[in-house]
């Protein structure tokens, strides 16, 4: 369905023919969608949004897109009535939805009413939250309510230049006195590494359409993984890790091996520099997206933290949302330890993990790539959580905690007694007593806490297929802001 | 512009390999700390001239503690070469 794109703005008195101005919905939206692909739904009487329907990557869509080339895109109630009326008809053709935003906030002349109209806005969001993807696109200022919309939605890409926040640089200065411009307060720098707001940061508008393209048609896609698309054995993914035990290394490539070759678009890491200890993010095995988990042992070694485990816990319930099925890569050395931990809520933050992957019915495949210890072993998708299934390469170590650390704790007097000469070997023949029976894969093996040790040139092979037996799920849940 | 690269976890130095008068570039590992029995590395926020160095070897750091202060390079004032367009803000 294609309809002639009506002029955004008059005809110029000179005759000349309009440019549109790039801040006006339709060459936005336009930008968005498909080739010919969209027709506008809702648009003019004097109301600044227009609601569009067609395909992003070939799946459908709905959008709609404020008017930044007026009043700021501020929104009065009509404004506000229509975006609820755009959410209601995704709803209604069970497709994505996906809001280009451009707006000051609340427009002043409307009042109170103004204030409704966001709130029925943050009401609609709500209440498709979990049945339908909800993508926004920040185009421009997002400020007041205008960030909160974005906010409840499952997924925010921010344009260069794109600012979200509360209250602006002005208000903050006359109340707190604090100088800072608006690109610092709620910048791409903001909310891309110190709140996490953003999911996705883009280089340019085009940037972000096309990131918010590619991840509609991601999270949208209902296809079951194929096995038959993988290849039986492939390059050895160990490789991509260090000799040394005690070595980091990031954890991207090895992302990268595990999934689909799909062009550029692999792995779509979200919230990339926001917690990176812990790396969320969509991707394909076998056609089918999976929403991937893992820990990035190149940041913080890995270590699971207060903030990592509320990243995690709500992309785990996004994905579980909308039936995109989990796989998870452990290579974590514990909860990090600390007061600031404590204090930050490690407690409250790292249950929400556990309550996201205990409640997640979607398809859930664990691999530890090296080694899994304590309450992290725990919170990455352990069997006792549910897993579908937990594979481990060989020689991967799940315990406790390490097996140096244990004998320190559980020989500390017979490691104390020992003359100093014979103490060195003492620990090391202790070490290696206790790896055999505490810390190597075999011990969780025997227990059924892994269900098999598989060779990494297998992997792909052996997810693909986990993947594929495991019955087709979805949770019935919203996909709160954690 | 000078930028300090702070501690990500808490730890113990093992290595400094950062100089002052050293070239960095984003990225770049100055230096590794231990931590959870693990070598992990300091990694330079940004390309420039390590202007300080904050750490030795041995040294107990606390997560946020400045470990090497780096200095931005001026951006070539000539020069008809085509230039990266930044990626950041600052911070």
């Amino acid at each position: 369905m294609t309809v002639q794109l009506p002029p955004t703005t008059r005809p110029r008195l000179d005759g000349a023919r309009p440019e549109p101005d790039p801040r006006s919905p339709l060459p936005r939206l336009d930008r968005l969608f498909d080739p010919l692909s969209f027709e506008v739904t809702a648009a003019g009487g004097g109301i600044d949004v227009v609601v569009a329907r067609g395909r992003v990557e070939g799946v459908p869509a709905v959008a709609f897109c404020t008017d930044g080339s007026r009043q700021g895109g501020a929104l009065g109630l009509a404004e506000a009535d229509r975006i609820v009326a755009a959410i209601d008809l995704a709803v209604r053709e069970d497709c994505p939805v996906i809001g280009l935003w451009h707006c000051g906030g609340a427009r002043l002349s409307d009042g109170i009413e103004a204030l409704h109209g966001f709130a029925r806005i943050f009401a609609a969001t709500t209440a498709a939250s979990g049945r339908i993807p909800q993508i926004s696109v920040i185009l421009g200022p997002a400020a007041g309510g205008a960030a909160y919309g974005p906010a409840l939605t499952d997924i925010v890409v921010m344009a260069k230049g794109a600012k979200m926040f509360v209250t602006g640089p002005d208000v903050i200065r006359s109340v707190t006195g604090e100088e800072i411009d608006a690109e610092g307060l709620g910048g791409a720098e903001a909310h891309g590494r110190r709140s996490g707001v953003a999911h996705v940061i883009a280089g340019s508008d085009d940037d972000a359409l096309a990131q918010a393209r590619t991840l509609a048609a991601l999270v949208g896609d209902r296809r079951r993984c194929d096995p038959a698309l993988v290849a039986e054995a492939e390059a050895d993914p160990r490789r991509l890790l260090p000799d040394n035990p005690r070595r980091v290394y990031p954890i991207h490539p090895v992302i990268r091996a595990l999934l689909d070759e799909a062009g550029a678009a692999t792995f779509i890491e979200l919230q990339a520099d926001w917690a990176p200890n812990l790396v969320v993010g969509l991707g394909r095995i076998g056609g089918a997206t999976v929403g991937v988990v893992a820990n990035n042992p190149l940041r913080r070694g890995g270590c699971l933290d207060s903030v990592s485990a509320e990243k995690a816990s709500r992309f785990v319930r996004m994905c579980d949302g909308f039936g995109v099925p989990l796989l998870v890569l452990v290579d974590v050395p514990g909860y990090l330890p600390g007061v600031g931990q404590e204090w930050d809520g490690v407690v409250r933050r790292g249950a929400k993990l556990l309550y996201a992957f205990s409640e997640a019915v979607v398809p859930r495949v664990t691999l530890v790539l090296r080694k899994s210890y304590g309450g992290a072993y725990i919170a990455m998708n352990s069997h006792g959580l549910g897993a579908t299934r937990v594979f481990a390469w060989p020689e991967a170590e799940v315990a406790v905690m390490g097996a140096e650390s244990a004998v320190g704790i559980l020989h500390r007097r017979a490691l104390a007694a020992a003359p100093d000469h014979e103490r060195a070997e003492l620990r090391r023949r202790l070490t290696e007593d206790q790896r055999r029976s505490a810390g190597g894969v075999e011990r969780g093996v025997a227990l059924g806490l892994i269900d098999q040790i598989i060779d990494p040139r297998r992997t792909r092979a052996h997810l693909a297929t986990a993947l594929a037996d495991a019955p087709a799920r979805r949770g019935r849940h919203g996909n709160i802001p954690l | 512009m000078k930028f300090a690269t702070t501690a990500e976890i808490v730890g113990t130095v093992l290595e400094v390999f950062a100089r002052p008068g050293d070239r960095v570039a984003r990225g770049d590992t100055l230096g590794v700390l231990e931590s959870m029995k693990m070598e992990i590395p300091v990694l330079a926020e940004r390309t420039g001239v390590v202007a300080e160095v904050m750490m030795a070897a041995g040294c107990r750091v606390a997560e946020g503690d400045p470990l090497v202060v780096v200095a931005e390079l001026p951006a070539p004032s000539t020069g008809t070469a085509a230039q990266p367009a930044p990626t950041e803000s600052k911070a």
